[in-house]
């Protein structure tokens, strides 16, 4: 007997594994997400955050450009307050580049994607920052930005708040079997190593790169290959609205303003495992000489930190490599394909599309569980409930997304003043049950996202694991430590002019001031049993029957 | 070489934008004298660089709290990297003042060199209405000036007509054009005429090129377009003078715009060549006494004194030549009251909201001075003046007033 049932599992926390929950639980279906990590911590958070229009697949990959063309339409509907609806600009800067554009147009126009050529002296005036390379330009008005942290977050709150359950750091380690049909799946807690199992109808593999990984699991085959794409966050937004070069899909040639930063992007490299995703200092270099052909200012800012994601590219058996490979994506029935019943894997696709996958993949799961409910995902906002999405809604962000902000943040003090969080904005936090580490703190309010990369917020932040959560000193310093030290692999790729002054004073700050590491040395404290247990049952909120979601409840 | 075939460093990554050198260090908040003073100020860093990565969004604009800041300019002095906080802070404010208009007070304040010409046309009558108790009700109902500020005495006789009555000395070695700002013109003449007296003393011609508001008071009152205005003329006049020519200022603040920001904050073609001849006159008596130029000829005055340096001579970067001129002096027994800005800064202090916030920031340095209890505090600076006397009850002059008197001037 397993040790709790539910309708169906999901697992990977990513932005399809969320939309899979919240599609689910739209119908009535009972389910559970269970995440190795944090949500949204692999190929969904360390994505560029690009909505797509579908302008940069609209030549080489229709198919993917049209899925785009009408799932960013949907987002704008269902998802307005994650979105910041910059528009976009394509721009031409060499001779292939000019030759490129007949091509774009056509596929533009067989895509049905908007797209207006202006003259560069109008595009200069609306955009200043393009730079003095830039030869011709496209105003493409459906092109923006789009929150993948609060994408998830929104859809994992959504399908909590009619019932699904989520565990973070829980990892699968095998399934539950009765004949040829799977019946639940044993799970691993990362913190504490307990070992449960959950019974189930069905599974959906929703975990992207790792998909092959959790398909062995029942010695089944799924061929996903990771390509790493390297990406530079800036410390301010450079442009007002995103760029890409006009041609052929290529390395940084994206500049994302996204909310108070830009992202430059991307390269592509087929890498042994998803999580061997090594960043070179050439890497990083070509994404800010390939950006700074594109626009002005991205050579002259502070380069905050560089991270690498991984495409989970599905692979169909064509030839293709990388970029070349479809960014399509495919839903497999392992019943029809492997004998297998009861286990769906969802994979390829993109963040901008994973509306459209969860309902494809939950579509095929609904249909074998007998539920007739149709998907409505297309149609019912994440923010239907209005205070919990007040809660979220509260973010720098609405400042990127231009609003005076100063005077609606008036003088209270700040967790993060990089990124303006407030204490109101992480507190409900502390109490998630899903929240393990101040990483996930970070992810949730982009507390120690802005220029000091967590220099004045990590201590602050770890004060109130103390009086919010309830640890004791040693543990949070050690949370503290931990979220330091991540922090810190991004900023090392940057080490030159500010960036590099800004790590002096972080580490006189802590290592110095603090006595950060001397503190850690004398904890008895094993280093690697550095995650926080989750809250006491009953002051948490998620998770239970009656416990999803509880300050929300208390409004009503 | 190996950076032929790789290429170096900087092919790749130009220089940073000032902007983007703040560290967090917090250096700033923490000698900031209003962040010291009140809860309810962010404090420099935040309302600063910190806020400025939000304001390269055209319309987005961190606004709350950039009136409490009093422009003291001590966090840039401190700032490790260089960033220039105030000029952020300051075309922020100018922003937000040109989105939703300006008060009626900041305009007047802006206006300083109006008001006080129409102060001193109507001197008798202006000094008494600024003690009466009803005129000061009324101004602070109308106008938000507060009703304790005491208000400058203005004096009819300008320091421009008294110079232009004055016989022209011989020929001399040297010639400087002075700066007498708005003050020595219609409140405190006498020092210009020290300031002309010790000059000639020393063989020195003085000359006063037409000369128009230094435009700070504009700048403070975010009237940034006024100010670029004001120092337009300035800048082209004192442009006009012979390259030979140095420019003097007996006040910090007008000094530190001739010197420094019309050329940086205010963005006035030509005023680098303006801002290089610019002197403190106390920094031009230090070095011509450096250069074995300055008539050392002193009469023994027998006085013990404070000096207060004034937040903006700290700007200039120069240390305090007041105090090491003043030690020449045999008799003059010359301390140092270290204890921060007295809090008025300019029209800042005189506000009607600001006014205890501006008494709470100068009560250590009052305290100090009550303390000490000597003849008189020294400053630069004629509003730090005006506030030491009203914290204190004690006198205040400019350190050019003992010099004076070491010359034989009374």
């Amino acid at each position: 007997m397993p040790d709790t049932t539910t309708g169906v599992v999901v697992i990977g926390g990513g932005s399809t594994g969320a939309g899979a929950l919240r599609d689910l639980s739209l119908r009535g279906i009972d389910a559970v997400l269970l995440e190795k990590g944090d949500l949204a911590s692999g190929t969904t958070g360390r994505s560029h955050g690009l909505l797509h229009s579908g302008g940069r697949y609209c030549v080489n990959d229709p198919a993917a450009a049209i899925e785009c063309v009408e799932e960013g339409r949907i987002l704008r509907r269902i998802a307005k307050t994650t979105i910041e609806d910059t528009g976009g600009y394509f721009v031409s800067v060499s001779e292939e580049d000019l030759a490129w554009e007949p091509r774009f147009v056509e596929g533009c126009a067989k895509a049905g994607i908007t797209c207006e050529r202006i003259s560069v002296e109008e595009a200069r005036r609306r955009e200043p920052a393009l730079s003095q390379h830039v030869r011709t330009v496209f105003w493409i008005p459906e092109d923006g930005h789009l929150d993948p942290f609060y994408l998830v977050m929104g859809n994992v709150e959504s399908a909590r708040r009619r019932g699904a359950q989520v565990r973070t750091y829980t990892e699968v380690t095998g399934f539950l079997k009765t004949d040829n049909r799977v019946t639940g799946v044993l799970t691993r807690d990362a913190i504490t190593g307990e070992e449960t199992s959950i019974g189930c109808q069905a599974v959906i593999n929703a975990t992207g790169a790792w998909a092959g990984f959790v398909a062995r699991l029942l010695d089944v085959e799924v061929k996903v290959v990771p390509v790493k794409g390297v990406m530079v966050v800036l410390s301010h937004r450079v442009a007002h609205a995103t760029i890409n070069r006009c041609h052929k899909p290529g390395d940084g040639d994206i500049i994302v303003p996204a909310l108070s930063v830009a992202i430059l992007g991307t390269t592509s490299a087929r890498v042994p495992h998803p999580e061997v995703l090594p960043i070179e200092w050439d890497e990083v270099r070509q994404m800010i000489e390939e950006g700074a052909l594109m626009a002005d200012g991205v050579s002259t800012a502070r380069a905050m930190r560089a991270y690498a994601g991984v495409r989970p590219l599905y692979d169909l058996g064509a030839e293709a490599e990388g970029r070349e490979m479809s960014r399509n994506f495919a839903v497999i029935d392992h019943e029809e394909r492997d004998g297998i019943a009861g286990f769906a894997s969802i994979v390829g696709g993109k963040v901008t599309t994973y509306r459209l996958m969860a309902e494809r993949v939950t579509d095929l799961v609904a249909q074998r569980l007998g539920v007739r409910t149709p998907s409505t995902t297309a149609d019912v906002p994440l923010n239907d409930h209005e205070e919990e999405m007040d809660q979220l809604r509260h973010r720098p962000a609405q400042l990127g997304v231009p609003k005076p902000h100063g005077d609606e943040l008036g003088l209270q003090p700040l967790i993060c003043e990089c990124e303006l969080v407030r204490p109101q904005d992480v507190a409900p936090w502390f109490k998630d049950p899903a929240v393990r580490t101040l990483e996930d703190i970070r992810r949730r309010t982009r507390s120690g996202m802005g220029p000091c990369q967590s220099a004045i917020c990590s201590y602050r932040l770890a004060g109130r694991l103390v009086t919010e959560r309830g640890l004791d000193g040693a543990t949070a310093t050690r949370a503290m430590a931990d979220f330091l030290e991540t922090r810190w692999r991004g900023v090392r790729h940057v080490f030159w002019g500010s960036q590099l002054r800004q790590a002096q004073v972080t580490a006189g700050l802590h290592l110095e001031l603090f006595n950060l590491d001397r503190q850690l040395m004398f904890q008895s404290q094993a280093p690697s049993d550095a995650l926080l247990p989750p809250p006491l049952p009953g002051e948490g909120r998620g998770g239970g029957e009656e416990a999803h979601a509880p300050q929300v409840a208390s409004k009503r | 070489m190996i950076t032929e075939e790789l290429g170096t460093f900087s092919d790749t990554v130009e220089e940073e934008a000032p902007v983007e050198a703040c560290t967090k260090c917090t250096a700033c908040n923490t000698v900031c004298p209003v962040a010291r003073s009140t809860e309810i100020f962010r404090g420099p860093k935040f309302l600063g660089p910190e806020s400025e990565r939000y304001r390269s969004q055209p319309e987005a604009a961190v606004t709350a709290g950039l009136d409490l800041c009093s422009g003291c300019k001590l966090c840039e002095v401190t700032c490790p990297s260089q960033v220039t906080i105030q000029e952020y802070i300051r075309r922020a404010q100018n922003k937000g003042a040109e989105e939703k208009g300006r008060t009626l007070r900041d305009w007047v304040l802006g206006h300083t060199r109006l008001l006080s010409r129409f102060g001193s046309m109507t001197a008798p009558l202006a000094n008494l209405g600024n003690r009466n108790a009803l005129v000061r009700w009324a101004m602070e109902r109308v106008l938000g000036i507060h009703h304790k500020r005491p208000l400058p005495r203005y004096q009819w006789l300008t320091f421009e007509r008294w110079f232009k009555r004055r016989p022209r000395p011989a020929k001399a070695r040297r010639t400087v054009a002075y700066f007498y700002g708005c003050w020595v013109n219609y409140n405190e003449r006498r020092l210009g005429e020290h300031v002309v007296a010790i000059l000639e003393r020393n063989g020195i011609e003085v000359i006063v090129p037409k000369q128009q508001c230094c435009g700070i008071p504009a700048v403070v009152n975010a009237n940034m377009d006024l100010a670029r205005k004001y120092g337009g003329e300035n800048v082209r006049r004192l442009n006009g003078l012979p390259a030979n020519v140095d420019i003097i200022a007996s006040s910090t603040s007008c000094g530190l715009m001739l010197k420094h920001d019309y050329a940086h904050l205010l963005d006035i073609p030509g005023a680098e060549q303006v801002g290089v001849r610019v002197y403190d006159i106390c920094e031009y008596l230090w070095m011509l006494h450096e250069a074995g130029e300055l008539d050392l000829d002193f009469q023994p005055v027998t006085t013990r004194v404070l000096y207060h340096a004034p937040c903006h001579l700290k700007s200039h970067g120069i240390g305090y030549p007041a105090m090491r001129l003043l030690r020449l002096i045999p008799g003059v027994q010359l301390e140092e009251v270290d204890e921060g800005c007295c809090g008025i800064s300019g029209t800042f202090g005189v506000k009607v909201e600001k006014y205890d916030l501006s008494m709470k920031i100068g009560s250590r340095l009052f305290e100090a001075v009550k303390a000490a209890g000597r003849d008189s505090v020294l400053a630069d600076c004629e509003t730090c003046r005006m506030q030491v006397e009203h914290g204190t009850g004690a006198r205040s002059a400019h350190p050019i007033d003992i010099l004076a008197r070491a010359y034989g001037h009374r």
